[in-house]
């Protein structure tokens, strides 16, 4: 197998990633820790234990990247394990849901196989322009399973001469999370990016975010919603709401890009906002992300329940800027609404 | 394992789905963070005595080995299944049973990991005191039967000092109580002493009672930098000699302090010369006389000394001293540290011979090193670096740490201060303690384990 021994190796085996693996917390087992994690794949790279069974560990890694911030030595686990699932699939080795999501999204173009229009939530096709500064790169998720949100997201950028492309597509962030090649995709969006000329990418989404930033070609800007709106404040009519709100950091909007202060700008420009327990480089992971929540819907929630003991007393509801953090917080959250950014802003704005 | 599907059948009916033997599972419990290796055949993650109890039974039946395992933090082998069999992971026996405040005391389960321990201490002003490095990792059960310590023990003492009381189930299933609630006893034989630091080769503890302490309420640092660890040394036993015991006294060498630069570039630090973190606690005007005391003693020794005042710049010092051990990568990525020869221990008059002689093992072999440590109670840690995929550099590094643990021996020291023995360091157990005690270590290892099914292998058991 293609794994770098001298990468792996610097794990000296500290174990300080236990004290803060979520999926580990949960589960109990070496296995499902980073530490266990880095054992397999090294047993891997020695040619060991090449079976199915080595994805019951590796599938279940959010890759959220909380071990990075807790490792000494400097590893980068996420990596060593989205490396590893693509060496195991490039063998074959892989579990019904990778090859579901491997067919859905190279042959419909998004994650869920959706043949519909990708572009339904667009009301007025003619707003789409030829040529633009900015192009709004939606995501499979806002476009097929919060259409509402794409809505509103556009609406406001569009004030800012912001188009959507075509025919987006899938960004490849699901398939590079789940160890296949993704660069059909990849090139797909670039021609399509190219005929609109845009100078920069605005994208709602945490997994979008980091795929266009860092496994797309670098000369275009990579804009996350929440920093271009935090950066126009002026330019946005934004009313004083009545609310109190925390924000759920989204693993790769923050810990993997370093961004914590625009989103909380942009909230603290519209209501009052209190921290959740653990935030910014230390936020606990909402478990969906990775593939999690594709292949393992029940540990997912569970680690999303843990995640809402961390909401502060006394807030009316958690903002986050993905819409995979959003589906999975939302389908355990009773008594708390989850709201995507957008959604707030754009109720300000009303 | 002979009749492997038959045991697993007994152990599923104990614990249910937390019993494994899949390879991939053995496999992660194969080592701790040391180089010795062993695969286990089951791992078993039991949630009560009973259910260690029931799986004594079985395993002492059949004579399969069991070995206890916390976190898996061990630097010498104490939870690696050398000889296969059972690998009971504690870790979620994790439960705090009962803050007893007012008799000074908590009990809680092996699994309980000392920070959140502590943490929850916090509120009603009492903590814990033993602190290793891995303390946000590590576990209660481990630190016991390693005799664990760390950056306090100078003032605090080690985890031996807080054990009140043990439940332990021996190796047929037995379960005992080796104290109470009392915070002295001259009853009998002192067993809880016996079991702290006993590495799981007597039984497998399952709850224990510890002495809690007062939280200081206040702290202070002195980082102080010196020609060398020999002048350091002297300066030490100067603030002893004071009347001012520190509650941390850690001596760190230019190496170390490149690391811990490199973890946190904001740190502050002298560039040349061994350094000296002193810390004391206790009331505001305590901690001002005895830092103002330190800082006169170091004034005509040191080459810089500096108070922190700021309580963030003193979590920041602590916190990456705390992580250093395993940073060396970040300075040269081409390096890896290697838990070996990383816990010896001399008398505290002897620590700056030790540096020295380290130092030349260090050139002698060509393995570079960083030499840290609780200059205060004489143990050092040593950390060797090499690149991993170099067979001659892992050769020089066994040759390496073999002359620093008898280097350690002919100081009148130890092989360790506060790690363990596990199989890392068995060789030396003849050569530290003599054939004598040896020999009496085995009757009484035969007396609580006569199939010697706990730990085989450990301890040269």
């Amino acid at each position: 197998m293609n794994l770098d021994l001298r990468v792996i190796s610097k794990c000296i085996r500290c174990g300080n990633c236990r004290a803060v693996c979520p999926v580990f917390e949960e589960e109990g087992w070496e296995s499902a820790n980073t530490r266990g994690r880095i054992m397999i794949i090294k047993s891997l790279a020695n040619g060991h234990n090449q079976s199915p069974e080595v994805l019951e560990s590796l599938n279940a890694c959010t890759t959220c990247g909380l071990c990075i911030e807790n490792c000494p030595a400097g590893i980068n686990p996420p990596d060593l394990v989205e490396v590893a699932r693509r060496e195991l699939a490039s063998l074959g080795i892989m579990t019904e849901v990778q090859v579901e999501l491997h067919r859905n999204i190279l042959g419909a173009g998004n994650t869920f196989g959706e043949r519909l229009d990708r572009l339904a939530w667009l009301h007025d096709r003619r707003v789409l322009k030829k040529k633009a500064d900015y192009i709004y790169f939606a995501g499979c998720l806002a476009s097929f399973r919060n259409p509402e949100i794409s809505s509103k997201a556009f609406e406001i950028l569009s004030r800012f001469g912001a188009t959507v492309l075509q025919n987006e597509q899938c960004c490849g962030s699901p398939l590079i999370r789940t160890g296949f090649d993704a660069s059909p995709l990849i090139e797909h969006n670039l021609r399509e990016i190219d005929r609109v000329g845009a100078g920069a990418i605005i994208t709602g989404c945490a997994g979008c975010y980091t795929t266009l930033k860092n496994d797309y070609p670098s000369q275009i800007d990579i804009i996350s919603i929440s920093e271009f709106l935090a950066d126009h404040l002026q330019e946005m009519e934004l009313r004083r709401l009545n609310l109190q709100v925390t924000y759920h950091d989204p693993c790769h909007l923050g810990r993997m890009n370093k961004i914590y202060e625009k989103p909380r700008q942009l909230i603290e420009a519209i209501c009052s906002f209190e921290e959740m327990v653990t935030n910014r480089k230390d936020a606990r992971c909402c478990g969906g992300g990775g593939g999690v929540r594709a292949g393992y819907k029940d540990l997912s929630l569970r680690l999303a329940r843990r995640r809402l003991d961390d909401i502060p007393q006394g807030v009316d509801c958690i903002i986050t800027s993905c819409p995979l953090c959003l589906r999975n917080l939302s389908d355990v959250s009773n008594d708390k609404k989850v709201m995507d950014i957008v959604e707030l802003v754009a109720l300000s704005m009303e | 394992m002979k009749g492997a599907i038959q045991i697993f059948d007994r152990f599923h009916e104990i614990v249910n789905e937390r019993v494994r033997s899949s390879l991939d599972e053995r496999f992660c419990y194969a080592s701790d963070a040391s180089q010795i290796e062993g695969l286990p055949d089951f791992v078993i993650r039991p949630k009560s005595t009973e259910e260690v109890s029931r799986i004594l039974m079985i395993c002492n039946e059949f004579e399969i080995p069991v070995t206890a395992r916390g976190a898996g933090t061990g630097l010498a082998g104490g939870a690696t299944p050398v000889k296969g069999g059972v690998v009971l992971d504690m870790s979620s026996m994790n439960n705090i049973i009962e803050f007893d405040i007012e008799n000074l005391q908590v009990i809680v389960e092996p699994g309980v990991v000392p920070e959140k321990l502590n943490r929850t201490l916090k509120s009603s002003g009492f903590f814990f005191p033993p602190d290793p490095g891995s303390s946000a990792i590590c576990t209660i059960g481990g630190m016991i039967s390693n005799n664990s310590s760390g950056i306090h023990c100078i003032k605090y003492g080690t985890t031996r000092n807080y054990v009140l009381d043990l439940q332990v189930v021996l190796a047929d299933g037995r379960v005992i109580n080796t104290g109470s609630k009392v915070l002295k006893s001259s009853v009998g034989y002192d067993l809880t002493r016996l079991f702290v630091g006993s590495e799981g080769t007597l039984g497998i503890i399952t709850r224990a009672g510890l002495k809690i302490m007062p939280l200081p309420i206040a702290k202070r640092l002195v980082v102080a930098s010196f020609d060398s660890a020999v002048i350091a040394g002297k300066v030490v036993i100067q603030i002893f000699s004071a009347g001012i015991i520190p509650s941390a006294c850690e001596i760190l060498d230019n190496t170390t302090i490149a690391v811990l630069k490199r973890c946190d570039p904001n740190l502050v630090f002298p560039n040349l010369g061994d350094i000296i973190l002193f810390e004391v606690d206790g009331t505001d005007n305590s901690t001002a006389e005895q830092s103002y005391r330190i800082i006169e003693i170091c004034a005509p020794l040191a080459q810089s000394i500096r108070e922190v005042s700021s309580k963030t710049e003193m979590g920041a010092i602590w916190e990456a001293r705390r992580l250093v051990g395993a940073a060396i990568s970040r300075l040269d990525p081409t390096k890896t540290r290697v838990y070996a020869g990383e816990d010896v221990g001399v008398p505290i008059k002897q620590i700056p011979i030790l540096i020295k002689k380290i130092q030349e093992i260090s050139e002698e072999f060509d393995i570079p090193a960083m030499k840290y440590g609780h200059i205060g109670d004489g143990s050092l840690h040593v950390a060797l670096f090499i690149d991993i995929m170099d067979p001659d550099q892992w050769e020089r590094l066994k040759r390496a740490q073999e002359k620093i643990h008898r280097t350690a021996i002919e100081l009148g020291g130890t092989v360790s201060s506060e790690h363990g023995v596990g199989l890392a360091r068995a060789i030396y157990m003849r050569d530290q303690l003599g054939n004598d005690f040896l020999e009496i270590m085995q009757s009484i290892k035969r007396t609580f384990d006569p199939k010697g099914i706990l730990n085989p292998g450990k301890l040269s058991l």
